[in-house]
């Protein structure tokens, strides 16, 4: 019931990215999003440590 | 549907790596504040502020309404047998042993229904929930494998672990709720019903667990655990001293005598305990007295008293496992006394999540499994409910397993007509799975010389397959008296099934070939692909029904480079594998294997294996490799009960489909019926979805008054 949490975006971006998820076959512009947002945490997920995430982040460009 | 494989898969992660059980089993984390009192509590809350909020969210419905649909039908009843085979189902139409479907078929129509690549239950169920191939929804076969250790891991759900906890003494108190999560993506058919307003009740559709969250009520089916977080462990206890394992599923207790040549005690170890350090299990001792004379036993457990006759199982008994003061999880399981002659021994049925008292979410309204469960008394809840794997390791006969089977198949049809009587409109889907268990453990009673019949004469359950289509035919008869003239029947099944004599170690032969290497010294008997090498190994098989290549960059320790050099090798596995021939049997034992490249298309085919492999009628991934042993024969007999399969060249097992009305295709597929359906309710097919309607709506459109709400 309560496992969902709500997020703005800008509604130019959303418009990019209905158009995306329908060109890729998702089922929903929110699928498309859960699924490139998955894709990028899975590449933190099994970090030991703060330092080591943060060596991820800074890896791909979310940190100097 | 392969529940025993799967449980041979988890059973031996759980028995022969705990640190890698704990990876990803995992509920017993979720056991920990879900615990009994505060579920009921919560889910009492969330009942009465549902009822009381129920007339607002029925006006919010109403004005958020974006397009209005106009139904051309009042009910949709889709039943469901999974695993329905059409060549036994044909024959025994023109035999006149089946009078509702023949009628069905006569006055509406009959097809084969095309499955899925792969033709198993996860798939071809998920792309029946949304008309789309894998590559959309993301089930390839039950279990996935993690590309950072090589090991299987369930593919529909994800349990995660608690990090927060506080700490007091040996106690650690969780400071938030493990996240359960399905991960079949795309969307239902159903919850695009619902953002028209069109109520869907949905009874054990295969990938439901966790349950969606829509317009309608849900009770969620495979693969939901049971309580030792595992799909499916039986326990026997007994006086029988054994060194050996069960090798897939279930687990081996001491019986130990109590004072007396009659009197014996045990333990009986539920869930892992989250509250203390080192997750200890919970327990829950009992006695157990004999009369031998009589064939009968008194078991005092949790203060109750439970009357038990050899031979015979007994009704669901709730056990209660004490995790902290105050908080107990409870489950329910049926036991019997196997033996109590010379040696005793007592079969516990996996304990499955109790259905008043939910510890995971089980069904959509979280109180929906309690509501029938009030009405209905207890039912099994576990994902893959019959207990295959006690049969197959013989601790059980044919006729427990059929007992069981029966019963749970009496549950599923009481949930269909109270679901049925109350559906004034809408859809409704109930999906019974007793065929295809019938189908896999009863074939070699069917198939001439089976390896695993070959020293049984006249069996007991000869006609076990037949029956059990003559019990469909009857659910069906029952569901056509209750159709009005704005009613739409459909009868479908997810495959078919066909004989499994010879199994087959995909890992044994990619070693024989040169593709897998062992670890120096290894004689590759361990599970789990332990004896790998992965230095050296360019493809491996997990799961049951592909192979993977050993990928650099995607693996944790890939070799094959992406691109090209991953290209050549799957074209070369493919022409080796495309016709292999079981040089003993003289039979091709592979027809084809397919580049799932070519076969899926979608966000998510990237997760799916690499190659996906067609065998022949009678063949199979064999028992060692989807247990990950590499050791041993490419080819040999299955000599286990379970005996049919459909893990399959999907072409081989077709499903069927019936319905109360014509369709203008000659060759349905699964994929279809979700577009289907929202025509049916006058809503267009959705954007994503590659299944075609089935249906002339003009068919429908006299009655299309009589159907508006």
């Amino acid at each position: 019931m309560f496992s969902y949490t709500k997020v703005k975006l800008e509604k130019s971006m959303v418009d990019k990215i209905k158009r995306y998820a329908a060109i890729a076959g998702y089922s929903s512009p929110e699928e498309f999003i859960t699924h490139a947002l998955e894709k990028e945490l899975a590449l933190l997920e099994d970090a030991e440590d703060e330092e080591e995430i943060k060596k991820r982040l800074q890896g791909l460009g979310y940190m100097s | 549907m392969h529940p025993g494989l799967l449980l041979a898969v988890l059973a031996g992660v759980v028995l022969g790596a705990p640190s890698i059980a704990d990876a990803y089993i995992g509920p017993g984390a979720g056991f920990a504040v879900l615990g009994s009192f505060a579920v009921l509590f919560v889910t009492m809350l969330i009942a009465g502020v549902s009822i009381l909020a129920w007339p607002f969210r029925m006006l919010w419905r109403v004005i958020r309404r974006r397009t209005k649909s106009k139904p051309l039908i009042k009910r949709l009843i889709v039943v469901g047998f999974d695993g329905q085979e059409p060549r036994i189902t044909e024959r025994m139409m023109a035999e006149g042993k089946l009078p509702n479907l023949s009628k069905l078929a006569k006055t509406g129509c009959y097809s084969k229904l095309r499955s899925t690549f792969p033709s198993i239950t996860p798939v071809a169920w998920s792309s029946f929930t949304t008309g789309a191939n894998p590559g959309k929804h993301n089930i390839f076969d039950f279990l996935d494998r993690d590309p950072r250790t090589y090991l299987p891991r369930l593919s529909s759900t994800e349990i995660g672990s608690v990090d927060r906890v506080l700490k007091l003494g040996k106690l650690r108190i969780p400071l938030a709720k493990p996240s359960i999560r399905l991960l079949r993506k795309s969307k239902p058919f159903w919850t695009i019903l619902g953002e028209h307003n069109i109520w869907s009740t949905v009874i054990r559709v295969p990938i439901t667990f966790p349950p969606d969250k829509f317009y309608g009520a849900q009770l969620g089916a495979m693969c939901i655990p049971d309580l030792l977080g595992t799909q499916g462990t039986f326990l026997l206890f007994t006086t029988r001293s054994s060194e050996e394992r069960f090798q897939e599923g279930g687990l081996r207790f001491e019986l130990s005598p109590n004072g007396s040549k009659d009197s014996f005690e045990g333990t009986i170890k539920g869930p892992e305990n989250t509250f203390y350090e080192g997750n200890p299990p919970m327990e829950v001792p009992f006695t157990l007295d004999l009369d031998r004379a009589a064939k009968q036993a008194t078991m005092a457990i949790n203060g109750d008293t439970i009357a038990l006759r050899r031979g015979e199982l007994s009704p669901w008994v709730k056990l209660s496992f004490k995790a902290i003061a105050g908080m107990k999880v409870t489950g329910i399981c049926r036991l019997m006394i196997t033996e109590m002659e010379e040696n005793v021994s007592l079969y516990v049925s996996p304990i499955n999540i109790e259905p008043e008292k939910p510890v995971m979410p089980i069904s959509h309204p979280g109180y929906y499994c309690s509501y029938l469960e009030k009405k209905l008394g207890p039912y099994a809840t576990l994902g893959l409910a019959e207990d295959t794997w006690a049969l197959n390791e013989k601790v059980t006969d044919d006729h427990t397993f059929m007992t069981q089977t029966r019963d749970i198949e009496n549950e599923r049809e009481r949930m269909l007509f109270t679901a049925l009587d109350r559906l004034r409109k809408g859809m409704l889907v109930t999906v019974f799975d007793a065929t295809d268990r019938v189908n896999h453990m009863f074939w070699r009673y069917t198939d001439d010389d089976h390896p695993a019949a070959r020293d049984i004469d006249d069996p007991e359950y000869a006609n076990a397959i037949e029956d059990q289509y003559r019990r469909n035919d009857e659910v069906v008869g029952k569901v056509m008296e209750r159709l009005g003239p704005n009613d739409v029947l459909w009868v479908l099944s997810d495959h078919g099934c066909t004989s499994f004599r010879r199994g087959v170690n995909l890992n044994a032969w990619l070693l024989e070939n040169g593709y897998l290497a062992l670890k120096e010294g290894s004689d590759g008997r361990e599970e789990w692909l332990q004896s790998v090498d992965w230095s050296r190994t360019r493809a491996y098989a997990v799961g049951l029904v592909g192979m993977f290549l050993n990928i650099e960059g995607r693996e944790a320790h890939g070799i094959v480079k992406p691109g090209e050099e991953a290209a050549a090798l799957k074209v070369e596995l493919k022409e080796k594998l495309d016709g292999l021939q079981d040089a003993v049997e003289r039979e091709v034992a592979i027809n084809e294997a397919f580049d799932t490249d070519a076969l899926y298309r979608g966000p998510y085919k990237g997760n799916a294996p690499d190659l996906l492999i067609g065998y022949n009628h009678g063949y199979r991934i064999s028992w060692d490799c989807a247990s990950g042993v590499v050791a041993g024969p490419v080819f040999e007999d299955n000599i286990k009960a379970w005996s049919g399969d459909h893990i399959v060249d999907p072409r081989l097992v077709p499903g069927i489909f019936l319905a109360n009305h014509p369709i203008h295709r000659e060759d349905p597929a699964i994929i279809d019926l979700a577009p289907t359906a929202l025509s049916l309710f006058g809503i267009p097919p959705a954007a994503h979805m590659e299944g075609k309607t089935l249906v002339d709506t003009a068919h429908f459109d006299g009655r299309e008054e009589s159907a508006q709400p």
